[in-house]
C-alpha cells in the first residue's frame, strides 16, 4: 500500500507515519479510462483544401492596375503519365510529363515520383516562396470525367507534399505550396 | 481458530457432522501437514500475499494521459454509412461546415437528399445540381443571420466515395462554388507520414 512517511515523530500517542488509503484513488482512475474509453473517437477522418477561385466583388475605389499573370501550374492526368504544364497566361513556360506507375494490388493509390517531381519544378518555376507571403502558387487540375475520385486524391496528394514555413498570427505553420482546383470546360 | 488450529485428527469423531466451528474450509481435508500449515499460515510464507499497487497505479495513470490524449471533445463526425473515403497523408483537421455526402446514387447534404449521382452520370455533362444549391444557399443565409457581424467563412466538405467519377465531384465542387462555398474541402481517411 501507498504511505507517506513524515519523519520519526517524538508524540506518544499518534504514529506519524500515515498510510494512504489507495482504494479511492485507484477507483477514480478506473472511472476516469472508463469514460474516456466510452467517449473515444478512434476514426480519424481529415480534410484536403481545395479553391473554387470565384472572385470577390470589385472595390469601385481602387483603380484597377494591369498586372502580368502569375505563373499557374497545369496538372493534367492522362491514361499513361501525368503532364505538368507551367502556363503565364497563354504562353507555355515549360512542360514535363512523368510516367504513371501501373496499378498494383493495394487499394491505396500513392504517386512518390509525381511528388518528387512537382517538388523539383515548384523550385524552379514556384513564384511564392517568402514566409512572409501567405499567397500560395495555384494549380490547376485537368482530368477525364471518368477518372475516379481515389485517383484525383492520390494526385492532390502529390500536389500537396511539398510545404513551405507560413507565418500567420498564431504563429508559423508548414503550408502544402498548392491551392488546387478543378479545370472546368 | 480452535480446532482448526491443529491438523485433523486421523481418529473419527462421531459428532464432527453435526457443528461445524466458523472458519476456513479451502483446502482443509488435505491431510498434508505442510498444505494444512500454509493454509492456516503457519507456514514460513503467509497465504495472504500482499499485492504491490505501485507498478499497477503506474499503468492506469500511463492509460488515462493516452487517452486524455487522444481525447477530442468535439465528438465523431458521422461517415455517411454507403461512402467509402480514400485515404491520404497530407491532410488538415477537420473543421466545423456543412457536410454534402456524395456515393453511388445520391447526394446528401446533412442527411438531406440533395440530388442524384446516377442522374448526372447519364447526362454525360457538368451541370448545376439545383437542390444541392438551393440546400446550400439556405444554409449559408441561416449562417448569416446567426451571426451577422462575422465574415461567412464559405468553407463546406465534401464526402465523397472513392469510387465516384470526376463528372460527379466537378458538378458538386462547382455548386458548392455557385452556392456561396468557394473554399471546397474533401473528407479522407489519415494516413500515417511516410519517410
Amino acid at each position: 500500500m501507498g504511505g507517506v512517511d513524515v519523519g520519526e515523530g517524538g508524540g506518544k500517542k499518534k504514529a506519524t507515519n500515515t498510510d494512504i488509503n489507495m482504494v479511492p484513488f485507484i477507483d477514480l482512475l478506473m472511472c476516469t479510462i472508463a469514460f474516456l474509453l466510452i467517449t473515444a473517437v478512434w476514426v480519424t477522418n481529415s480534410r484536403m483544401n481545395a479553391d473554387a477561385q470565384v472572385p470577390g466583388p470589385p472595390n469601385p475605389d481602387k483603380e484597377l492596375t494591369p498586372q502580368t499573370p502569375e505563373k499557374v501550374l497545369n496538372l493534367h492526368i492522362g491514361e499513361t503519365d501525368f503532364a505538368l504544364v507551367w502556363k503565364q497566361g497563354a504562353t507555355v513556360v515549360s512542360e514535363v510529363r512523368v510516367p504513371k506507375p501501373p496499378p498494383g494490388d493495394s487499394p491505396i493509390i500513392r504517386y512518390s515520383d509525381l511528388a518528387k517531381k512537382i517538388e523539383s519544378e515548384w523550385n524552379t518555376n514556384g513564384s511564392h516562396r517568402d514566409p512572409s507571403d501567405k499567397k500560395l502558387d495555384q494549380a490547376i487540375m485537368h482530368t477525364d470525367n471518368r477518372t475516379p475520385f481515389k485517383e484525383i486524391i492520390a494526385v492532390l496528394d502529390a500536389l500537396y507534399a511539398t510545404k513551405r514555413k507560413v507565418k500567420l498570427p498564431d504563429g508559423d505553420k508548414d503550408l502544402p505550396v498548392f491551392n488546387m482546383t478543378f479545370s472546368v470546360r | 481458530m480452535g480446532a482448526h488450529d491443529r491438523p485433523p485428527s486421523k481418529h473419527h469423531n462421531p459428532h464432527a457432522h453435526v457443528i461445524h466451528q466458523p472458519g476456513r474450509r479451502l483446502l482443509f481435508k488435505i491431510p498434508l501437514k505442510f498444505v494444512w500449515n500454509k493454509v492456516a499460515g503457519h507456514g514460513k510464507r503467509s497465504g495472504n500475499a500482499a499485492l504491490n499497487l505501485v507498478s499497477f497505479i503506474d499503468f492506469l495513470i500511463t492509460t488515462v494521459i493516452f487517452l486524455l490524449m487522444s481525447f477530442s471533445a468535439s465528438g465523431e463526425i458521422t461517415v455517411d454509412k454507403n461512402v467509402k473515403l480514400p485515404k491520404a497523408e497530407n491532410v488538415e483537421d477537420i473543421i466545423d461546415a456543412p457536410m454534402v455526402a456524395v456515393n453511388g446514387n445520391q447526394i446528401l447534404v446533412d442527411g438531406t437528399l440533395a440530388g442524384s449521382t446516377r442522374a448526372i452520370e447519364e447526362l454525360g455533362r457538368m451541370q448545376k445540381i439545383d437542390e444541392l444549391f438551393n440546400l446550400l444557399k439556405n444554409k449559408r443565409e441561416l449562417w448569416k443571420q446567426v451571426q451577422p457581424n462575422k465574415p461567412f467563412p464559405g468553407v463546406c466538405i465534401l464526402q465523397v466515395d472513392q469510387n465516384v467519377p470526376a463528372l460527379v465531384v466537378k458538378s458538386v465542387f462547382q455548386t458548392a462554388a455557385f452556392a456561396g462555398y468557394p473554399n471546397v474541402s474533401f473528407m479522407v481517411g489519415k494516413l500515417p507520414k511516410s519517410g
